[in-house]
């Protein structure tokens, strides 16, 4: 088993794992890969109690204790024993740009607001499966800590336990074993034209469903709620590119994360996703909502099992492995990957799309929380980006965006509204607040 | 509970337009909720900016540490001439360079007008040391000062003024042309010759040639697409 916890007699130190190595090259003034679970308690939260909980809670998982440090040829990060992290009043422009050098070095934050625990994880840290289960267990303890008799179990950690290696571990090097390696190029897709927020502005829209309502109209389709909610995306994304006018028609596409612990047995609790890519292109033809549903649903049997995802893993373990790509100084690699971020990788999708799928937590919690969102943050260049998560009966949608115009949103939720679908929206765009 | 009439949404209590199409609610029965807190906070975060003050303070006394025993070792051990003053010179002007890493929030153009004073010192130093033919007034001096002016001209075009690459590459090569002709004439005049352009006439020329196309394909939409889509990356 291959082991990123590197021991060096006493300071115990990680290696970034290999969606880890990307997001702090993307890092800049205004941007940083951050992104927010929330829980919705059904009581308001006492910031006291919940320091108490957060300062309990994150010495089991050392894996977000960490700062991030810079090496000669790679990032990586190390425990860290600074005060903190503190838990703060929530703020209106969630996901801010998070520096490596302050908040005592952490890469996580805890907000507060109202009934609503919220904790935003740098993205080299964990993937969210991996950062629910931290919030879980926050919540779980604080929830302790007023009183109420929370088990451990369904992702709550056990805090007295020691961590378990698996729970640090880098689990793409153990799987990645596919003997080929397939091409990534990818075309251009379709980019949201939209005014650009000033700076430090996420625009959110969150919609509140009930989970049986979509799971009747999937069915309805014959298609699973993430194939259902893939389509609408990307037939709201191909409207929009109608309403644009656009000179020349490109594809349309989403990049959404899988989360590999699905296909791969792991209990990590580092990032272990890899991206597909569901497209439509309308220079093919026009397609009607059923067809999109369609494609999307074939594309997602083809290509999400186990034998494509190892070769997809094997292509990221490739670059990592390469003895000639490793001597490469870490300024120089991080000038080559930023620019083919920038250049390639960030045109190859219009919108992000990511579901977490059903948040599971002791029946004893099921009594104090009513929801749970996730928001994907900041997209790195001018679009949106949506989360899908549920708990219990509740769907929760949340859209994050850095541009004024809500037109995707607005598309994305009126068909779900056609379809019969109920929708509560609640958002903090400065218009739709009072 | 109100819904937009225009979306079929329905709205959080507080909210006063459809987020989504920004349609007003107008609801008699149940006017917006103003007394309920907002779904989010109202308070605006900030970035605190970077503290930078390990690596400053660790540059500087390397700098400081190099320049002083390089001082004291000028002055009681290698006592044959003031070479010291060279690596003291060149401490201080890294430390100069540096200054936008130690601070992200120093001017750029104030940045910028330091590394010219800091180049110009250091002309300054190997001028007292080597005094020439008063190289360093007549030539070094004057050229230094140009060449900050056009950097610090392009610094203030990229940042102003929101211009393509081709604009920014026009802008480059006519500064290039202009620094290359005064080169010449200053070279003139220090060697008390009557000015006139000859090898800088040359460099001049191409510059002009490229400048005229790189302003026709930025004039003309068409060749300008046409370019970008030969040339796209």
């Amino acid at each position: 088993m291959n082991m990123s916890k590197r021991t060096n007699h006493k300071t115990p130190w990680y290696r970034l794992d290999l969606s880890a190595i990307v997001y702090p090259t993307l890092q800049r003034r205004n941007f940083s890969s951050v992104y927010r679970l929330t829980a919705v308690l059904k009581e308001k939260v006492e910031p006291n109690l919940l320091q108490r909980a957060v300062d309990q809670t994150l010495p089991r998982f050392p894996t977000f204790k960490v700062a991030m440090r810079k090496g000669v040829f790679w990032r990586y990060l190390e425990p860290n024993n600074r005060p903190g992290p503190f838990v703060e009043p929530d703020i209106m422009n969630p996901c801010m740009p998070m520096s490596f050098q302050n908040s005592s070095r952490y890469l996580i934050r805890i907000y507060y607001y109202q009934n609503r625990i919220s904790l935003e994880v740098f993205h080299s840290l964990s993937d969210g499966s991996g950062a629910m289960c931290l919030l879980k267990t926050i919540t779980a303890v604080y929830l302790r800590m007023k009183g109420y008799p929370i088990p451990s179990g369904q992702g709550v950690l056990e805090l007295s336990e020691k961590p378990q290696a698996e729970e640090l571990e880098d689990a793409y090097l153990r799987y990645a074993s596919s003997r080929v390696r397939p091409p990534r190029s990818r075309d251009k897709t379709y980019r949201i034209r939209g005014t650009r927020e000033p700076f430090y502005t996420l625009n959110i829209i969150t919609g509140i469903l009930k989970v049986q309502q979509v799971l009747s109209v999937s069915k309805h389709y014959q298609v699973s709620v993430t194939e259902y909610l893939n389509a609408v995306l990307l037939h709201a994304l191909l409207q929009k590119q109608k309403e644009d006018h656009v000179f020349r028609e490109l594809p349309v596409s989403i990049a959404m994360p899988v989360n590999l612990r699905r296909f791969f047995p792991s209990k990590t609790l580092r990032n272990f996703i890899t991206m597909v890519y569901p497209s439509i292109d309308p220079r093919m033809g026009e397609y009607t909502f059923e067809e999109i549903l369609l494609q999307v649903h074939h594309y997602m049997r083809y290509y999400i099992n186990n034998k494509f995802l190892n070769a997809d893993i094997t292509t990221n373990a490739a670059v990592t492995k390469n003895p000639l790509i490793r001597v490469v100084p870490l300024f120089i690699k991080d000038l080559v990957v930023r620019q083919f971020y920038k250049r390639v990788q960030d045109k190859q999708s219009s919108a992000g799309l990511t579901n977490l799928g059903v948040v599971e937590t002791p029946d004893e919690m099921r009594p104090h929380i009513e929801r749970f969102d996730v928001l994907m943050g900041q997209p790195f260049s001018a679009r949106t980006n949506c989360a899908v998560v549920s708990y219990g009966d509740t769907l929760s949608i949340s859209f994050a965006s850095s541009i004024v115009e809500a037109d995707v949103e607005r598309l994305f939720f009126c068909r779900l509204v056609k379809d019969g679908i109920h929708v509560m929206i609640e958002s903090n765009r400065k218009t739709g607040v009072k | 509970m109100s819904y937009c009439v225009n979306c079929g949404v329905e709205l959080h209590a507080t909210c006063s337009e459809c987020p989504l199409c920004r349609t007003v609610v107008q609801n008699p029965r149940q006017p917006v909720d103003r007394d309920s807190p907002t779904p989010f906070p109202g308070r605006k975060g900030d970035v605190a900016p970077v503290q930078k003050s390990d690596v400053t303070i660790l540059i500087s006394i390397v700098l400081a540490v190099t320049a002083g025993v390089c001082g004291l070792l000028n002055l009681m051990v290698f006592r044959g001439n003031s070479w010291s003053l060279y690596v003291i010179g060149g401490c201080a002007l890294l430390w100069v360079f540096c200054l936008p890493v130690f601070s992200g929030r120093i001017s750029p153009y104030l940045s910028l007008l330091l590394d010219g004073a800091g180049i110009s010192m250091y002309f300054g130093i190997v001028a007292w040391l080597h005094p020439g033919n008063g190289w360093y007034l007549r030539l070094a001096f004057p050229l230094t000062v140009l060449a900050t002016a056009l950097v610090l001209l392009f610094a203030a075009f990229v940042r102003q003024i929101h211009a393509s690459v081709l604009t920014r590459a026009a802008l480059v090569l006519g500064e290039t042309a202009a620094f290359t002709v005064i080169i010449e004439l200053l070279i003139d005049l220090y060697w008390q010759a009557a000015l006139q352009i000859t090898w800088s006439a040359i460099v001049l020329t191409c510059c002009v040639i490229i400048d005229a196309a790189l302003i026709t394909i930025i004039r003309r939409t068409r060749l300008r697409e046409e370019v970008r889509r030969r040339m796209h990356i």
